[in-house]
């Protein structure tokens, strides 16, 4: 143990202590297999009662939506980790501040991609996720270029940084937003990384891992995805974050590759992204690519509540609340529209 | 009737309800409130059960409930209380429904015509103040700007303000045409929204801005925000366009702002007019909504109760089983043997309201299930009883120790607190309480009601403060003279001085007391030393202010004090006197210590009463046995020791030997045989002979406890062990007959001493949060005879150290009395 973990619990220990008793009310599996034989989403809301969602749908009348189940959840998750942030000290807080800073990059870029395509800002608004929301957001509006952007909106935020790469381009269309997207992401979780080795202790171990995995994860999916567009493979690799295992031989390799089954290839000399890849694929009963990063990245998420001491647990505790939210949203939606099949498509936690 | 002293006898049943009365029945059983019934259905799932339509039926209507009620808080609306309200028939419900869902939409539509009024109003009003604050920025303006007046456009935006340049740039600038915004944003945004506007539009923009004094009600939210008027100067569309947008990114709501004075003052009357007019108009909505409101508050919480039953109704239903013809449900159930009657009658009554011919039936069955405990209580035990229950709950039928708590835990609280007046404070407070309690029931405020439910409590606890505190002779720390202090001033030598005068008689009682006593009197240190005149005493009586410290004093004479003890409690002078804590310190830890084992040993007491009442007796020899051996060779020996001392070493208490060090050489000395060792500790006087008497039997008693440790460990496993063999061998006798006694070993004692609380001393012994006792028997056979020993061990040391620690802990009646 070093020194640092000592005196862990006199700055963080509270938020610890709570946030372990928050893990407890993830919902288990036999509490998934409950909530997969509702029949309505009435039955859906009353199984949830049981849980440690409790009363969080009483106020709503039936039938109940399921985007208002989703935005239900999301403001209890946002309501939590507000709380967190405010009984945060430093470094926690400024770990916990990194958390939404990926929430930002989403809106902004919901944003843009809303404005270019004639979308109200009112609307676009409500879209936004409220851990991610800051003062100068709505008025990405006003932006152009990518330099606008930065001058006019995101220079008094902690994404400036980031952006810095972006300037260059040209103008604003769909691909150079995936392009911004990415490089701002690629910038976020370096940044982030970096930050945490520097904590270092059980926190620069643990989300060392998640990082990592999160870096390389990015770096298949911008690969997959920019098949058949005009991103050419020296761009392509300047997208991918460097801080994961797949640096920097994986990504050379990556950046070589044409079609899925040459990424597969590459995934295949690293073990723990080979059993990935080995059960993934759209075939019924196959669970598609992202399904099995999302398994994974459950799988080690749980790992970091092995450890004490560590700001991983926080980090870990959002992914996968997120994770949840998703799942009761998937169950929600699959009974909501009588598409019963699919309904054990989520992924359990615990 | 049920004894006090015990819990409940409770009898299972077996309900038989006709489908068409059972609501009834229920209803009736449920006012009753005297039965425990169990889920038969314990793996279907909520959603699966037989009434959970009716169950989602009430849930909607406790929302939109919920939604009055909100709607009530949010209008200061006092709902009006109501009594004990039946649960209607079931076919009430649709009506109920209907109601609700009405009031629901209608309060609604109000809210949205009061939605749509307020926002308009608010409109309205940021224009107000738009109108009036750009008034001062165009005066402001005016007397540069006049010059560039004459161009002027109209619309939305308008040219002008030319007072924002100076001469100079006047005549560069001819030609161009300044545009301005008007506007209104929140307060807080407003320093964002100047940075992003000067970075956005590279500084061309000019922003005026003053903060509106007013606050808004956000018609969504209902809260109260600031808001700052904003006037924005620019040039040229495309700043026009980026400015509006970055506006409306802000939520800043603009208006239009006239060109002309004239037209901004014509606005701003008509303006006002309106703004007149739509208060008017709010002001009749919230009249109908108030009064809309005001009907729903003399209802609502009778709706709630009924709501609430009917959903209770169903609820417990959902817990029943269907018979196979589906004509009716069956239910089992606890209830308490007495109330049988009763419960017959509401099942009755019931069925008769229903309308149904067939009766319900109420069948007893016999059952192995472990039985409930149940103590009836009235509002004096109840506060009591919870305090238990707080500590563990009793088995079924084992004794309670309730009873005896509501003299032990005053008491021992009192032995803390220890002071009348402060006790009278409390007992007129808790008496108050209890005589207004029909009105302070409605009180819903937590803390209070904590107060309010152990009201007897906090009686029962003042009453003996009052009783300790007399004892003490302490009335708000100070004592009380009541019957004049028995010591008297005793001097011998012929130099003393009091207050200034030579003096060498004897003062009388009250003349002495007053002069010296009273707080009036001098300051003079008293120094109380019950010895004899004329042996030699260190004690002085001095005088502070002739610093006369040599004169000596001893008080009383021999004679006046055994003609006058102070006739109750401690001596007034006391309190007076310096070495006050080092009489009273010692008096109260070893009254402590006294009470402490006193109310231990009570708990092992209740314990035998337990063990004869479930006729193990083997316990009563095996545990009982050793542990009052235990726990009166040890602290019984210190409690008799303790008297002794009191008795033999008065007055003069120094030449008395020390308790404590008695204590720890009757183990650390057990083997000396030398002579010193034995007559310096000893408390029964210093010669050999009557020394070597107490050491002989401290001998003894250790001896005792130690063979009660392996006594109370192997005696009852092995026990268990022989008469299993036996059972084996034999096979002539049942061996569930001695299972109780091998249950015994997991269910008593685990909270005996756990506990270790000292104000629960009584409760210790019997107030059991441990596995079955009564019907539970058959069980026993299955512990293996490993666990039996591990469990055995267990309660032996726990009880070993428990009783050391216990007397320990006990010490704190006087440390808390101290700092009391």
């Amino acid at each position: 143990m070093s020194l640092a973990e000592y005196g862990f619990n006199v700055d963080n220990g509270y938020l610890e202590g709570l946030l372990r008793g928050f893990r407890s009310g993830i919902l288990n599996k036999t509490e998934y297999l409950n909530l997969v034989q509702c029949e309505t989403i009435d039955d859906l809301k009353l199984q949830l009662q049981a849980t440690d969602y409790g009363n969080f749908l009483q106020n709503e009348p039936s039938p109940i939506a399921v985007s208002v189940i989703d935005e239900k959840l999301r403001s209890r998750l946002v309501v939590e980790f507000r709380h967190f942030r405010n009984h945060a000290v430093e470094p926690l807080s400024t770990f916990l501040d990194y958390i939404t800073y990926s929430y930002m990059i989403d809106n902004i870029i919901l944003l843009i991609t809303g404005t270019l395509r004639q979308r109200q800002i009112a609307e676009l608004r409500n879209k936004c996720h409220p851990l991610g929301s800051f003062a100068e957001m709505e008025s990405v509006n006003i932006a152009s270029t990518p330099a606008d952007l930065y001058n006019a909106v995101l220079v008094d935020t902690p994404l400036a940084n980031y952006f810095k790469s972006c300037i260059t381009q040209t103008d604003l269309d769909e691909v150079n937003i995936e392009i911004i997207r990415n490089s701002l992401y690629k910038a976020y979780i370096e940044d982030f990384y970096q930050f945490c080795q520097n904590i270092g202790g059980a926190t620069a171990d643990v989300m060392g891992t998640i990082l990592a995995f999160e870096a390389d994860r990015r770096a298949f999916i911008i690969t997959i995805n920019s098949f058949g567009t005009e991103l050419t493979a020296d761009d392509r690799e300047k997208l991918y974050p460097s801080c994961g295992k797949l640096y920097p031989y994986g990504l050379h390799q990556l950046a070589k590759c044409e079609d899925y089954e040459q990424v597969r290839q590459v995934a295949e000399t690293y073990p723990e992204y080979a059993s990935i890849f080995a059960g993934a694929g759209n075939n019924p009963g196959e669970k598609t690519l992202e399904d099995r990063f999302f398994e994974r990245e459950v799988q080690i998420n749980m790992l970091s509540f092995m450890q004490q001491f560590h700001f991983g647990i926080f980090y870990s505790y959002i992914r996968l609340k997120e994770q949840e939210s998703r799942n009761i949203v998937w169950i929600a939606e699959c009974i909501a529209q009588r598409h019963r099949t699919k309904i054990d498509n989520y992924i359990p936690i615990f | 009737m049920a004894s006090i002293f015990r819990s409940e006898l409770m009898t299972y049943a077996q309900l038989f309800l006709q489908a068409d009365s059972a609501y009834a029945c229920i209803r009736e059983v449920g006012e009753l409130g005297k039965i425990e019934f169990m889920d038969l259905n314990p793996t279907t799932s909520a959603f699966q059960r037989k009434f959970v339509s009716e169950v989602r039926r009430c849930d909607e209507m406790e929302r939109k409930l919920r939604f009055l009620n909100n709607e009530l808080e949010k209008t200061n609306i006092p709902i009006l209380p109501c009594g004990n309200v039946e649960a209607p028939d079931p076919q009430i419900m649709i009506d109920l429904e209907s109601a609700f869902e009405s009031k629901e939409q209608e309060l609604k539509e109000i809210n949205v015509n009061k939605h749509s009024l307020k926002k308009n109003l608010l409109d309205l009003k940021e224009l107000h103040h738009i109108l009036q604050k750009t008034l001062v920025f165009f005066t402001e303006a005016g007397q540069g700007a006049m010059r560039t007046q004459g161009a002027m456009e109209t619309g939305e935006e308008g040219k002008g303000a030319g007072g924002l340049l100076n001469d100079d740039e006047l005549a560069g600038a001819q030609a161009t045409k300044f545009m301005f915004v008007t506007g209104v944003i929140a307060c807080e945004r407003l320093p964002v929204f100047e940075r992003v506007l000067w970075r956005a539009c590279r500084g061309n923009v000019f922003l005026r801005h003053a903060q509106i004094e007013e606050f808004f009600e956000d018609p969504n939210t209902g809260n109260l925000v600031s808001k700052c008027v904003i006037i924005l100067f620019f040039q040229g569309d495309q700043l026009r366009t980026r400015v509006k947008k970055i506006c409306e990114g802000f939520c800043a709501t603009l208006y239009q702002c006239p060109e002309s004075a004239n037209d901004r003052l014509k606005m701003h009357t008509d303006v006002a007019n309106r703004i007149n007019d739509l208060q008017n108009v709010l002001r009749t909505t919230e009249d109908h909504s108030n009064t809309y409101l005001l009907d729903i508050a003399r209802h609502i919480s009778e709706w709630q109760q009924k709501v609430t039953k009917i959903k209770s109704i169903y609820h417990t239903m959902n817990k029943f089983n269907l018979d196979a013809t589906r004509q009716c449900l069956i239910a089992e159930c606890w209830c308490p043997e007495d109330d049988m009657g009763a419960i017959q009658e509401a099942l009755r009554s019931g069925t008769e309201r229903s309308g149904s011919t067939v009766p319900s039936i109420l069948n007893r069955m016999r059952t192995t299930l472990k039985h409930p405990t149940y103590f009836r209580t009235n509002e004096f035990t109840g506060s009591f009883q919870a305090i238990v229950d707080s500590y563990g709950v009793a088995s079924y039928r084992e004794v309670n120790p309730t009873p005896y708590t509501i003299v032990t835990f005053p008491f021992l609280f009192a032995v803390m607190f220890g002071d009348a007046g402060h006790g009278l404070l409390m007992t007129l407070f808790a008496f108050s309480l209890i005589i207004f309690q029909n009105k302070l029931r409605g009180v819903k405020d937590e803390m209070f009601g904590m107060l309010f439910s152990g009201r007897y409590l906090i009686l029962m606890m003042g009453i003996f403060s009052m009783y300790t505190g007399l004892i003490y002779n302490d009335v708000y720390a100070k004592p009380l003279n009541i019957f004049g202090s028995s010591w008297r001033p005793y001097y011998y030598g012929a130099n003393f001085t009091l207050a200034g005068v030579k003096n060498s008689t004897y003062y009388t009682n009250e003349t002495w007391f007053a002069k010296y006593c009273a707080p009036t009197g001098p300051n003079t240190s008293i120094i109380c030393n019950p010895s004899p005149p004329g042996t030699v005493c260190n004690y002085v009586f001095c005088n502070p202010a002739t610093s006369d410290t040599k004169s000596l004093c001893n008080l009383p004479t021999e004679a006046q004090r055994r003609n006058q003890p102070y006739p109750f409690g401690l001596d007034p002078i006391w309190a007076m006197s310096v070495n006050n804590l080092i009489f009273t310190n010692p008096y109260k830890m070893k009254m402590s210590i006294v009470l402490g084992v006193m109310q231990m040993l009570f708990g092992v007491i209740l314990s035998v009463i337990n063990y004869i009442y479930f006729k193990k007796y083997i316990r009563v020899i095996a545990e009982f046995i050793p542990q009052v051996l235990f726990l009166l060779s040890l602290f019984g020996w210190l409690i008799l020791l303790i008297f002794w001392k009191w008795v033999s070493y008065y007055p003069d208490a120094t030449k008395a030997p020390n308790l404590l060090i008695t204590l720890i050489y009757m183990f650390l000395k057990f083997t000396s045989t030398s002579p010193d060792g034995v007559t310096e500790y000893s408390v029964f006087g210093p010669t050999t002979s009557v020394a070597s008497i107490q050491s002989t039997t401290q001998k003894i008693l250790v001896i005792i406890m130690v063979i009660c440790v392996p006594w109370m460990l192997l005696m009852k496993p092995l026990y268990v062990i022989c008469k299993r063999k036996m059972a084996h061998k034999g096979h002539t006798h049942s061996v569930s007959a001695d299972g109780e006694d091998v249950e015994g070993g997991v269910d008593g004692e685990v909270a005996k001493l756990k506990d270790g609380d000292l104000k629960q001393g009584a409760s210790k012994k019997s107030a059991v949060k441990a596995p079955p006792s009564g019907g539970g028997g058959e069980h026993g056979d299955d512990i293996p005879t490993g666990e039996l020993f591990v469990y055995q061990s267990i309660h032996t040391i726990e009880y070993c150290l428990g009783t050391i620690s216990n007397t320990a802990s006990y010490l704190r009646l006087w440390a808390l009395g101290l700092a009391h």
